[in-house]
């Protein structure tokens, strides 16, 4: 009993010192405790740093395209000496789209091809958040046509119909644009006001007067999967004479000094409509006919200012064949001067071009396209046959 | 020189039926987080019916999806939301086609709320001021004094998009918190007294649903089949699939399935509602 007491006495006079070590313990687990959880903090403080950065990464896209080309000419394209085949390299694009907030997003396009640094797109799009169906774009940008606004890196043939090239040379232009797309309608509507001379090349326009343009398109649906996209556009613009020498619509010279200054017609109508069918792997027609008055600025009287009508159209049928392979026939007419027929039209005479292609799409990046295109001019006493200007083009196109 | 032939020809005959019979047919699937766990389910017990048939299944969010439509990575693309105009162009621009849709499932967006949180129900309207940050206090609607914790989804989820366009109609508020998936959401609010999420109703274990009531005057609604199914509930949506043309062979085969009663039974065990 007396052992048992002593050993109870023992137990008590230790008893502080147990607290004591297992006071320490517990501070040690506390003040290790807060040091992790210090450094967890400062690990979060880090990551919100590191999110705030991506976040603003995030808003930066960049995509492109290159496409590199072998093509050979028929020998009414040459001049002595040239030579028939060539490879070269037809786009190289960045395009660099930074989203800064909710409907406000800019854009910035250059081609670096080989000898031809070039702005393509330029511009900057706001839609207000109440109405964010409806969109101002400002800069410069593709005007408002179904061939044009058609990415080069989609199209399925090598190059535009000669109509579209001829009335919309560079396809861009500077300007502004409104653009309606309600939720509640499938139409897209869209109208531009623009300088009306751009070529590729002019900074700021030539003249006072700017170009007005206008498009609306309708989009069908139906329940068996064919869709029709149906629209118009139009052209209404100017472009002021430089000097007295005007050659009018029938290729009469006017040199009345009055002429200096007026301002000749650009206007035009166009019709549209592209047919989507979910047939064997997909099929699409796509057509386009326009129609107006166009006018090119001369500089002297052995190049005079010009007036002309023209008219001119494109049709394509394009067949997927599996999922890789897209077989595509074109068919585009341009006629520049439709008052003139014949001998009258010496030199302006209408081109029917025939373009048969396929594609080979390797994968998502990179697509192999052959090409085909046999233009075939009207004859007369000036142009006597069909020149001989078929191209044939390889393309490899690798976009990111 | 004859046996070494005859064993060639044997061989080879072999090879090939060796090869016909463990040829395999791959589907590739891929979209909204949402359908995930309804994917994966469809796709294990069809691939035990049909051991030749080899369904992959991956997330990222319906934007994702049908991005990987339009660059021909998929061959179905799930989504929580209906097609955009602007993928229909690429559809379009790419494959000549429209694309082909069909609603599969309906689901009702859950309102998740903390088990211990005093609020039972909101209006849609109080759903827009609170994640649009016009409300910011538990106390505006009828809970304690308490700062109201945000979460949602990132913006490549359907999800996101419906829930905004449906409710939110408006700016998100900056301080509402993204994460990657429901399960991740729910996950957050079941830990944060103060927090609201929203997500499928498949993934709400562990959290509070929240009555949604279409205004002031309404009875407040909580996603059920039958409230879904009736049109009851106000936040209720389709799921989808999107295939690039109308679906062929195994694909068609697949889709048919989702589509018969069987598929369809699989879409109430996950949490959905079915469509037929």
């Amino acid at each position: 009993m007396k052992q048992l007491t002593r050993s109870l006495f023992l137990l008590l006079l230790f008893l502080p010192g147990f607290k004591g070590l297992s006071q320490n313990a517990s501070d040690t687990l506390n003040e290790r405790f807060q040091s992790v959880e210090g450094r967890l903090n400062a690990l979060d403080e880090k990551t919100a740093a590191h999110d705030a950065d991506l976040g603003k990464l995030t808003k930066i896209k960049v995509s492109g395209y290159i496409q590199a080309q072998f093509e050979s000419y028929q020998d009414g394209l040459l001049k002595t000496n040239d030579p028939n085949n060539t490879f070269y390299i037809r786009r190289a694009r960045v395009k660099f789209t930074y989203e800064a907030a909710d409907g406000i997003k800019f854009v910035l396009q250059p081609d670096f091809s080989t000898g031809n640094l070039s702005l393509k797109d330029a511009y900057a799009v706001a839609s207000l958040k109440k109405v964010p169906w409806l969109s101002l774009w400002a800069g410069q940008f593709n005007r408002l046509n179904y061939e044009v606004e058609y990415s080069s890196g989609q199209r399925e043939v090598l190059e535009r119909s000669k109509v579209i090239r001829s009335i919309y040379p560079g396809e861009r232009e500077v300007g502004a644009k409104l653009e309606a797309t309600p939720a509640a309608i499938p139409l897209k509507l869209q109208l531009a006001l623009l300088n009306g001379n751009f070529t590729g090349k002019e900074q700021k326009d030539v003249d006072s007067k700017k170009d007005l343009m206008a498009r609306a398109v309708y989009s069908i649906k139906t329940p068996v999967g064919i869709g029709i996209d149906i629209g118009a556009h139009g052209y209404y613009g100017g472009i002021q004479a430089k000097n007295k020498y005007v050659s009018g619509y029938d290729a009469v010279m006017d040199s009345a000094s009055t002429n200096t200054g007026t301002y000749l017609d650009k206007q035009w109508l166009g019709a549209e409509t592209q047919v989507f069918f979910d047939w064997l792997g997909g099929m699409a027609l796509k057509g386009e006919y326009i129609a107006g008055k166009n006018a090119t600025v001369g500089d002297s009287k052995s190049n005079p200012n010009k007036e002309r009508k023209f008219s001119g159209y494109y049709a394509y049928l394009i067949k997927n064949i599996g999922k890789k392979n897209q077989f595509v026939a074109r068919y585009d007419y341009y006629d520049p001067n439709t008052s003139l027929s014949g001998d009258e039209a010496k030199k302006e005479v209408n081109y029917s071009t025939l373009t048969l292609a396929w594609q080979f799409y390797l994968n998502d990046n990179i697509r192999f396209s052959l090409n085909y295109e046999m233009p075939r001019n009207e004859t007369n006493t000036t142009v006597p046959k069909d020149i001989k200007d078929n191209v044939f083009g390889i393309r490899l196109q690798a976009k990111f | 020189m004859k046996n070494l032939k005859k064993t060639a020809i044997i061989l080879a005959g072999l090879a090939i039926i060796g090869f016909g019979f463990i040829q395999q047919t791959k589907i590739t699937i891929i979209g909204s987080d949402t359908m995930v766990i309804l994917a994966q389910r469809w796709a294990e017990i069809y691939m035990k019916k049909n051991p030749t048939v080899n369904i992959q299944v991956t997330g990222g969010g319906s934007g994702v999806g049908l991005a990987a439509l339009i660059n021909g990575t998929t061959d179905i693309a799930n989504s929580s939301r209906p097609i955009k105009p602007t993928e229909v162009q690429k559809l379009k621009d790419r494959y000549n086609t429209l694309g082909v849709e069909i609603p599969c499932a309906k689901d009702g967006i859950t309102i998740f709320l903390n088990e211990s949180n005093k609020v039972k129900e909101l209006t849609t309207k109080q759903l827009s001021d609170i994640y649009s940050g016009k409300v910011t206090n538990w106390k505006d609607v009828g809970g304690d004094d308490a700062p109201i914790k945000l979460y949602g989804r990132e913006n490549s989820s359907g999800t996101y998009a419906f829930f905004k366009e449906e409710v939110v109609k408006a700016d998100y508020a900056a301080s509402c918190q993204t994460l990657p998936g429901t399960a991740a959401v729910v996950n957050a609010v079941k830990k944060d007294k103060y927090g609201i999420g929203y997500g499928g109703a498949a993934y709400a274990s562990g959290v509070k649903h929240c009555a949604v009531k279409k205004d002031d005057k309404s009875k407040g609604i909580v996603p059920t089949p039958e409230t879904i199914a009736k049109n009851e509930y106000p936040i209720t949506r389709y799921l989808y699939l999107y295939m690039r043309n109308r679906p062929t062979g195994e694909i068609k085969k697949y889709v048919d399935w989702i589509l018969s009663p069987e598929g369809q039974k699989i879409i109430t065990e996950v949490g959905y509602f079915p469509v037929k």
